[in-house]
């Protein structure tokens, strides 16, 4: 040793996003690898050849561009961000015609063991050969790293990499270390401030939870997931969204909330959907995590579906303001609320859309809409022992269908409940499209 | 944003709501034009802003006017009018 070095490797605290989700790792360990996830880039065909020797080099400059990608975890916790470095690549031979398959295999298997947030860089990769050149790239995130959307990011990078062989052009978006520090910063303590008291004053009126008492017995195992898959779901918010002006993820939310007061007879509806905090400029193209709950309060007395648009508008605009908030701000202020009211104040209602794009706008005609009515299918896909909460819905892509999902616990909403919530949706969606007027109001 | 503490020049007021047009163009993807913006005299949701590109829009408007958004049932409002809007942010700007 000649002496210390001038500076050591950067360590900032957690931002938010990651403080959210290592709670979420604290409170799953030693199931944790529930949180891993890849994805699988096939090689373009226009790159003939493409040797491991490539995948690393382009890996090594998607590392090189992106911190999160080699930013581990320390005591604190605190994170911390790590010097390049040459990445381990498993390799796996394929035959022709089997190598997605392979891919997914191997896939599978990268995810199955949980992160070591210490010592292991957070993105495993692997590759599958077949003939002699590389035809999938497989790569799995700890979820500290990235989300979704930071992951589709990550993913897109790394296929300009492959492609130019060099560059993946413009400057590097902002890193999580440095999210930190903004987070820390007086403006970051002022937003923080304003999502406390938004979360504080919400949780302060509405119901204590949305499912609050039991009202059955379980029959098996007390949680259940029921999957619907729907084109005419899909068709009815696309022509929604088309002629309200909104996302489909803001029709299929508030069409959820008032779903969730039909079948729960509440008026005043809460939800926490997952909110991909990623409308700031700072934030947009950020590989990290960033998904945080929002909390989403409307009145779902309208009777008519515009009604119910026009308050669920600004219900989200909010939901979505504040979703970008300091976990340990929003646990005091959940506390507080909750000790003022002698309940624990905890929706048990959460929203999931897992759809990376809108799909593209489409006025799709009544009859088409109703034509695809009969296409629709309802499965259990899955039943457990224990889920952290009573009520979640998932929105996924099937195709050119919706996926919606409850995954309940049948003790607080049995499982006619559950399908009638979710039959009931469909329905709300088809006839409110139906009843929707068309309005020409774009001019090109 | 509050009601209008002061009033701005007329000609400071069009640069703004010109301004405004631009960044409801960017916020919107294109999916609005800064044309069309300007022209409507529809809520801007009725063109086709989504919830999601008030956010954009929002986040926008606080880094170059220096104004926070108070989220109030009011504030959000004028997220739908340009006038509206402009009102807000030369009563407020810093």
């Amino acid at each position: 040793m000649t002496g210390e070095p001038l500076t050591g490797p950067l360590t900032e605290p957690l931002t938010w996003g990651q403080r959210a989700i290592w709670a979420a790792i604290e409170r799953t360990a030693p199931d944790d690898r529930y949180f891993n996830f890849g994805r699988v880039l096939a090689v373009p065909r226009s790159i003939r050849q493409l040797g491991v020797a490539d995948v690393r080099r382009a890996v090594g400059l998607l590392t090189d561009r992106h911190q999160a990608l080699r930013t581990t975890i320390g005591p604190g916790p605190v994170q911390i961000v790590g010097e390049s470095a040459e990445p381990v690549v498993g390799i796996v031979h394929a035959a022709r015609g089997e190598e997605a398959a392979v891919a997914a295999e191997l896939q599978a298997r990268m995810e199955s063991s949980a992160f070591d947030y210490r010592d292991e860089r957070p993105l495993r990769v692997g590759v599958v050969i077949c003939e002699g050149t590389v035809g999938h790239v497989v790569l799995v995130f700890c979820h500290m790293a990235a989300d979704g959307l930071g992951a589709e990011i990550a993913v897109r990078d790394l296929r300009l990499l492959l492609l130019l062989r060099g560059t993946a052009g413009g400057p590097p978006p902002t890193q999580p270390a440095e999210l930190a520090r903004r987070q820390n910063s007086a403006e970051g303590l002022r937003l923080a401030r304003a999502a406390d008291e938004y979360w504080e004053r919400e949780f302060s009126r509405i119901p204590v939870s949305m499912f609050p008492a039991q009202v059955a017995e379980p029959s098996g195992p007390p949680i259940w997931r029921a999957l619907l898959t729907s084109r005419a779901a899909a068709m009815a918010a696309q022509r929604l969204a088309v002629l309200h002006g909104a996302t489909t993820g803001a029709v299929l939310l508030a069409a959820s909330a008032a779903m969730v007061g039909r079948v729960t007879g509440q008026e005043l509806c809460a939800m926490l959907p997952i909110v991909g905090n990623r409308f700031r400029a700072d934030t947009r193209n950020a590989v990290t995590t960033l998904s945080q709950e929002g909390l989403f309060v409307c009145d779902v007395t309208a009777e008519r579906f515009d009604d119910l648009l026009r308050a669920a508008r600004p219900a989200a605009l909010r939901a979505y303001r504040h979703a970008y908030h300091d976990p340990a701000g929003r646990a005091a202020a959940t506390a507080r609320a909750s000790a003022a009211r002698g309940a624990e104040v905890q929706p048990y209602c959460c929203f999931n859309d897992m759809r990376f794009a809108e799909p593209p706008p489409r006025d799709w005609e009544p009859g088409e809409i109703h034509a695809a009515l009969g296409s629709s299918t309802l499965t259990w896909p899955i039943s457990q022992d224990r889920l952290n909460c009573r009520f979640c819905v998932h929105i996924t892509g099937e195709g050119a269908g919706l996926g919606i999902s409850v995954t309940a616990d049948t003790r607080y909403l049995p499982k006619a409940g559950m399908e009638s919530w979710l039959r009931g949706l469909e329905d709300l969606l088809v006839e409110a499209a139906a009843r929707a007027a068309a309005r020409k109001v774009h001019a090109g | 944003m509050s009601t209008v503490g002061r009033r701005a020049p007329a000609g400071a007021a069009r640069e703004t709501k010109e301004r405004l047009a631009e960044l409801v163009a960017t916020a919107s993807d294109g999916e609005v034009s800064a044309a069309e913006a300007l022209a409507t005299e529809l809520p801007l949701s009725a063109l086709g802003v989504t919830s999601l590109a008030q956010m954009r829009l929002i986040d926008a408007i606080e880094r170059e006017f220096g104004v926070d958004v108070d989220f109030s049932d009011e504030s959000l409002a004028a997220l739908e009018d340009l006038d509206l809007l402009t009102a807000h942010i030369t009563g407020r700007a810093r």
